[in-house]
């Protein structure tokens, strides 16, 4: 839910090759600093950190269309270094599925990110200052969640006067298709009826991402509680957990 | 998910002409179908760019079951319908871009195998990228395998039912707590073994 699942054409160009140009700057300035040995030795975890990324986006959650991202718990596991080509690699592969468009694949690397950076701090802030494991696993969760819906809003909400030029087109094709239109309408209504609608999309959104952020929070903290008892070092955590 | 195991398949067992073109020209392909919806604001040219998408796609002999893959997103495009004011022009207009979309790579993916594709994408992308893209993939189906073992546990323990949502919740968290785990043990094996096999930030691929 929170990243972008636009097919390509819907965004304007300037928009997603803005996208695509941070992605890859921020890419390069954080292969520039990290070192190589590290990250040619992580990469095997990193892959397959994206890997069940990629499994956890195909389990869909039929009724409000929702699928788990497991972002939070693959940036605190991989690091907020190594979350950032992670999740793009993983748009990279579900864009070839069709889940989200290719074009978009940087403005949803960014994304995605956001949640999985958010994630870490969030988990490490929460973490210092409650040590309940459930709890600051759940809220680092939803708050990265929750940022993150709010760039993907940011982003869809940047192309608005995109969407009324593509909305204007109407019938300027060679069919043309006239089929909400009448003959002696007058252009002020027609422009009316074709307005750019950000709060109903923002309405619908909000309430059906606050549902997927409850469950990715709750389902979070149950595997990272699942994870502590077997393998706690995986979390890295200082001090005792209650 | 599953269909990947068999998309891989058609990719590489299928016989037809566009199996045989060489990749680098079918993502040349794709490139100019997603040059053709980023520029095409029309319904007519996206109905005639989707009309001649089936008509590839029936010639190319992917199985018909392979088809239903292309409607996904079409699933997310509603969302975003929402934005319009149910203007039926941008409807039909986002819904056409999505479609003539994943079916351009559909059919890619269903005549191409995969680390054909990324061996292309590695003459312009960055090693480490393309590695990473190639380490994910046979990550993929580790994960399927041990995702469909854990099916069984899953299933002696409830399941998922939406009558006991509490318990659901706790067995798909432990199925994706185990998947993570156990995937964290193969990647320290992978790595051992690719450095037991002279691994240098580089994964070669020779196409055959």
């Amino acid at each position: 839910m929170s990243h972008i699942h636009l097919p390509d054409g819907v965004l304007p160009v300037w928009l997603w090759v803005s996208g695509l140009i941070i992605t890859i700057l921020l890419g390069a300035i954080l292969f520039r600093f990290s070192k190589k040995e590290e990250l040619t030795r992580r990469l095997p975890l990193l892959g397959m950190m994206a890997a069940a990324m990629v499994i956890g986006a195909s389990v869909e959650i039929v009724p409000i269309a929702y699928h788990i991202n497991l972002t939070v718990i693959s940036g605190i596991l991989l690091g907020p270094s190594l979350i950032f080509l992670a999740t793009f690699v993983v748009n990279m592969i579900l864009a070839l599925f069709g889940h989200g468009g290719i074009t978009v694949i940087g403005l949803n690397t960014i994304t995605l990110s956001v949640e999985g950076v958010f994630g870490y701090f969030l988990f490490r802030f929460f973490w210092r200052v409650s040590k309940r494991l459930s709890l600051a696993i759940f809220l680092a969760t939803f708050l990265a969640l929750f940022a993150s819906t709010l760039s993907m809003i940011g982003v869809v909400g940047l192309g608005t006067s995109h969407y009324e030029e593509l909305i204007h087109q109407d019938g300027k094709g060679i069919l043309e298709f006239k089929l909400s239109k009448e003959k002696g309408e007058d252009h002020k209504g027609a422009s009316e009826k074709g307005e750019v609608n950000l709060r109903r999309f923002i309405s619908i959104i909000l309430p059906l991402g606050f549902i997927g952020w409850l469950l990715e929070g709750v389902i979070t903290a149950l595997m990272a509680r699942y994870i502590h008892r077997l393998r706690p070092d995986l979390l890295r955590l200082e001090g005792k957990t209650s | 998910m599953i269909q990947l195991s068999y998309l891989d398949y058609i990719a590489v067992e299928g016989k037809s002409f566009f199996h045989r073109l060489s990749p680098g020209l079918k993502i040349f392909g794709v490139v100019l179908i997603l040059f053709g919806i980023v520029t095409l604001r029309n319904l007519s040219g996206l109905i005639l760019l989707y009309a001649i998408l089936l008509f590839l796609f029936s010639i190319s002999r992917i199985p018909f079951r392979i088809f239903s893959l292309t409607f996904y997103p079409l699933i997310f495009a509603i969302l975003f319908i929402f934005i319009s004011g149910f203007q039926i022009h941008f409807i039909l207009l986002v819904f056409l871009k999505a479609l003539c979309g994943s079916t351009g790579i559909v059919l890619l993916l269903a005549t191409t195998p995969y680390p054909m594709i990324f061996g292309v994408l590695g003459k312009f992308l960055p090693s480490l990228l393309v590695t990473s893209f190639f380490l994910t993939y046979r990550s993929i189906f580790i994960l399927l395998n041990v995702l469909e073992e854990t099916q069984h546990a899953l299933y002696f323990r409830g399941g998922l039912q939406w009558r006991h949502p509490w318990r659901s919740l706790i067995n798909i968290s432990n199925v994706f707590g185990h998947l993570i785990i156990k995937g964290i043990d193969a990647s320290e094996k992978m790595y051992e073994s690719m450095v037991l096999r002279g691994f240098k930030n580089k994964i070669h691929y020779r196409g055959e």
